[in-house]
């Protein structure tokens, strides 16, 4: 009877020790997944500001596309942030994200078609800006850390599901009340234009 | 930035993974960043200031090749202080897994910890057994870079999420502008064919070259193959009997040596015959203007933009091989497009871009 005893200890300090370790690892994991996502959210900011300063030195028809959807996005981002308050959950990922953010990156697409570059294309403008290379440099930082930060995230988020999705997870309910962290989808190709060179 | 390389393969030896991380050691410091690589080598190996050595490494077989590796308890003592001294804003990992101080660095960093995979392995049972204990190490990573789209497929498959694919770098400039050697030269009678690679290691594909050289000598009586790596070969050249003569062994060769072999060449020969997931001496030849004749492996097929650049022949196929060789030395015409579209296209993988990339991995990883 004793010795029956001791083992149903031993196992559930075993099985104690199993599950803290996996809530703490799961708890590393959401953690991970949460500055990922900042991350995305300050690159993406950057790109927004980068997009309108490249407008700046773009002909008007490409300055309005790019300006308008960089714009748009950069609104709604505020205006989520305010309307959720500080209650918002950071991992959570607004309906209007991917299709703005896909609409930014279709813009300088359009804006930067391959074969030429068209910051101050314009044979006939006498001065030269010497800041379109400053605005071009952080434009293509901007674009290429906004991939680069897609990628860390949903690398982080994959992880964080796969054990999200252990038994031992959701039957002890380790993960408590917070949501399952999921992907962030939208188009991010750098626009043919940039890539060059 | 304050960037901590650690490097799992000693310094003593030549190797891939060692040159890239010595190369990018010295690429981050030349553009005015303070870096420390922790590589295994002996306390009394001279070694690079900016290397330190982090105890004696052990042969040991791994993935198929030997590997110098460090590990233990003292090894792991001196990662652990590596990284309270170094007090790095990011840790740059090589080969996270193997089963050296790469490993133990990974389980005792802190804070953003960037990793890149260089191999493109199938399907290694160790790591599939091994799963389980490695992934919690593993999700410490914040940022997975691979070498090449086949490296990264590698790595999807086994340990899923994702990964961005920066290439592997080369010295552009540095091939491009040697000076070739008169006696490495190939003339239209007497064409010459570099193999570069360690020659105790059959998927370099030494053999299938010696096994092609008496139907390339058919062809091109005059032909010599000028053999540059590591290793014993002796026996399997003199294997070839009265064709022996048309074989030179030169032994391991300095960075410059390499470059001018490259530089004089009538073509560089890949025969590798599997699991490469990039293939820098490719790279390194077509920066020298050498053309390729290289195996049909997916990572060289994508270096060579699927045979724009040089030419590809059926792995492990001596015939296919020597008639690849015999094509090239016959029509110049080909071998000259060929070697000035690989100068054009060997652009993204010089040094000044690659650091470029790597330093927008960290400072996307240290945003926070």
């Amino acid at each position: 009877m004793i010795e029956e005893l001791w083992l149903l200890l031993a196992v559930l300090l075993v099985l104690g020790w199993y599950l803290t370790y996996t809530a703490s690892r799961l708890d590393r994991l959401h953690a991970k997944v949460t500055a990922a996502r900042t991350a995305l959210d300050v690159q993406l900011l950057r790109r927004h500001m980068a997009a309108i300063e490249a407008g700046r030195h773009l002909d008007p028809a490409s300055a309005l596309l790019v300006t308008d959807a960089a714009s748009r996005a950069m609104a709604a981002a505020e205006h989520d942030e305010e309307s959720r308050g500080p209650e918002r959950d950071p991992l959570d990922v607004p309906d209007y994200l991917e299709p703005l953010e896909s609409e930014v990156s279709r813009a300088l697409t359009m804006a930067f078609p391959a074969g030429r570059d068209t910051l101050d294309a314009a044979p006939a403008d006498p001065f030269v800006d010497p800041f379109a290379e400053d605005a071009r440099r952080q434009l293509v930082q901007a674009c290429t850390r906004v991939q680069l930060a897609r990628r860390f995230h949903n690398d982080a988020v994959a992880q964080a599901q796969r054990v999200r999705d252990k038994r031992v997870v959701r039957w002890a309910h380790l993960a408590g009340h917070a949501p399952v962290p999921q992907m962030v989808d939208f188009d991010d190709e750098l626009p043919p234009g940039l890539s060059e060179g | 930035m304050r960037i901590g390389l650690v490097c799992p393969y000693s310094f003593d030896v030549p190797g891939g993974v060692q040159y890239h991380v010595r190369d990018l050691a010295e690429n981050l410091i030349e553009r005015g960043h303070v870096v420390s690589v922790l590589a295994p080598a002996e306390d009394d190996t001279p070694v690079p200031p900016y290397v330190e050595a982090a105890g004696r490494a052990v042969p040991v077989k791994y993935n198929g090749s030997v590997a110098r590796l460090t590990f233990g308890p003292v090894s792991a003592a001196r990662v652990h202080r590596w990284l309270a001294d170094g007090d790095f804003d990011v840790v740059h990992i090589h080969e996270p897994v193997t089963p050296s101080l790469s490993l133990l660095a990974l389980w005792l960093a802190t804070g953003p910890i960037v990793a890149t995979f260089h191999t493109a392995t199938v399907r290694s049972r160790a790591m599939q057994l091994a799963q389980p204990m490695l992934r919690p190490s593993l999700e410490k990573i914040t940022a997975r870079i691979a070498v090449s789209e086949d490296a990264r497929r590698t790595l999807v498959e086994h340990l899923g999420g994702d990964a961005v694919v920066i290439p592997n770098g080369v010295r552009v400039a540095a091939f491009a502008g040697a000076s070739p050697r008169a006696a490495w030269q190939g003339t239209d009678p007497a064409p010459t064919f570099a193999f570069v690679g360690r020659l105790d290691e059959p998927r370099k594909g030494l053999q299938v070259l010696l096994d092609a050289v008496p139907s390339v000598l058919e062809r091109c009586p005059g032909a010599r193959f000028l053999v540059l790596g590591p290793g014993e070969a002796d026996d399997q050249v003199a294997a070839l009997g009265p064709h022996a003569a048309a074989v030179e062994l030169l032994g391991p060769l300095d960075d410059a040596a390499k470059a001018a072999l490259l530089r004089s060449v009538t073509a560089y020969v890949a025969p590798h015959t599997g699991n490469e997931s990039f293939g820098i001496v490719l790279v390194e030849a077509m920066s020298a203007g050498a053309p390729v004749v290289a195996s049909d492996l997916a990572a060289f097929r994508r270096v060579l933009g699927e045979g724009e650049y040089g030419l590809l022949v059926p792995p492990g196929d001596p015939r296919a091989l020597a008639a690849g060789l015999v094509e090239v030395v016959a029509n110049p015409h080909r071998r000259a497009v060929m070697a000035a579209r690989a100068s054009r296209a060997v652009g993204r993988y010089d040094w000044s871009r690659v650091t470029g990339q790597v330093l927008e991995v960290y400072q996307t990883v240290c945003v926070l």
